[in-house]
């Protein structure tokens, strides 16, 4: 039987509370502990919020004075943004637009560094056939799970992205409990990409680009009709 | 944070800049200090997450939370600066001091930093008197007795405020079941 809410609370506040179960109380540790780092309690200077708004206004500053040269260069484009091929991929178009900006830093020699991954996208899918982009990850244990480690590679296919994950330390669950497989990008927004009983051999598929969502989470589920995630992760995984 | 400030933000509008950083500074500092251990440091990875913030801020959907998109963008930063610091050649470990800033360990995770951004946002939104037992309690190591001497108040009323604030913090960060 789980706790009641009083009895988290109570634990969490310190007090000792017998008829937690040790799985409830590792996830209740683990919040303790982080109210006890440092980082959570730590003040900026006064000064940083100065030195901010100086940091940024100066980088727009700078900016509207490159563009103001740029335009003013006899011969240079001005930074133009094309509209999207019609029926492109909308990815497709922001990529042409920022080719376009780019073009007059170029012809000054001025440094792009988004060039080289523009180069890199475009040669994989200028090259024509069948072609698998892949990425892997490291997948690494959570307080819930300290001993779990494996991988995960990512491989787009036709029908959405293929995730093989391949994890150890993780006890099998079975019944009313399984765990279930999770992606999330930078906004926190998670989507579901597969249940299963053992970490081991695991083919997930996930229909949201992992470019896109790059946060891989395995959590504790019980099929008790929430569809959401639990929070109990047990494993994690970033692409970089 | 509404539309405007957001959107004067893009522009570079010095008081945006300021009202974005007044809503999530703290939470970017607390990012920074976890990922690197100095304070020093994390005053500039915070600058840098600032600059960054605007320069990517043009593509950002503004009907999309902020607060998700700033504190990914900290993280990642912090993690870079982490990793060209740790590149850089210096004296050989065994001839610093073990308690030197520049000596760490080996980089908070990613899902870590995200948590300190998540616990870092319940803590700040407590009433004052809650968060600074909180704050005594899990950080200082503090009993409740010795909290209520510090304070000068009732134990029950240490108590009484604890329990209060540890349920806010419950529900802010997804504890309770109910």
């Amino acid at each position: 039987m789980t706790a009641s809410d009083d009895e988290r609370i109570a634990y969490l506040a310190g007090e000792d509370v017998p008829s937690l179960s040790a799985e409830e109380a590792a996830e209740l540790d683990a919040l303790r502990a982080e109210l006890g780092v440092a980082a959570v309690w730590d003040e900026p200077p006064a000064s940083l919020e100065d030195q901010v708004v100086r940091a940024v206004t100066e980088a727009a500053a700078a900016e509207r004075a490159s563009h103001a040269t740029m335009a003013a260069e006899p011969g240079a484009a001005a930074p133009a943004q094309p509209a999207p091929a019609e029926g492109a991929p909308s990815w497709w178009g922001r990529l042409r637009a920022r080719l376009a900006l780019h073009r007059p830093a170029l012809a000054l020699g001025l440094p792009v560094v988004a060039a080289a991954a523009v180069a890199i996208v475009l040669v994989t899918s200028s090259n024509g056939g069948p072609h698998e982009l892949q990425f892997a990850m490291v997948v690494q244990g959570t307080p819930l799970a300290p001993g779990a480690h494996g991988s995960a590679t990512l491989t787009k296919k036709v029908s959405g992205w293929e995730i093989k994950l391949n994890a150890t330390g993780l006890p099998r669950r079975e019944g009313q409990q399984f765990y279930q497989a999770w992606l999330k990008n930078a906004a926190g927004v998670l989507v579901p990409v597969g249940t299963f009983n053992d970490a081991r051999n695991v083919t997930l598929w996930s229909g949201v680009p992992v470019t896109k969502f790059r946060s891989l989470s395995v959590t504790q589920q019980v099929a008790n009709g929430n569809p959401k995630s639990s929070g109990r992760r047990v494993l994690t995984g970033t692409i970089r | 944070m509404d539309r405007a400030t957001r959107r004067r933000f893009r522009d570079g509008d010095p008081d945006a800049v300021r009202a974005i950083y007044r809503e999530y500074g703290r939470l970017v500092f607390a990012v920074a200090v976890r990922a690197l251990g100095d304070r020093g440091l994390a005053e500039e990875v915070t600058q840098q997450t600032f600059v960054k913030a605007w320069r990517a801020a043009a593509s950002v959907d503004e009907s999309r939370e902020i607060g998700p998109w700033l504190a990914a963008i900290a993280r990642r930063t912090a993690i870079d600066f982490y990793r060209r610091e740790s590149l850089r050649t210096g004296a050989p470990l065994e001839s610093v001091a073990a308690d030197d800033p520049a000596v760490v360990t080996a980089p908070a995770s990613a899902e870590a930093l995200y948590e300190t951004w998540e616990v870092r946002q319940a803590v700040g939104e407590l009433p004052d008197d809650e968060r600074e037992i909180v704050r005594l309690q899990h950080f200082e190591g503090m009993t409740h007795g010795q909290i209520a001497a510090q304070l000068g108040v009732a134990v029950g009323t240490v108590k009484s405020r604890s329990f209060r604030a540890h349920r806010r913090l419950a529900t802010a960060l997804g504890h309770l079941r109910e």
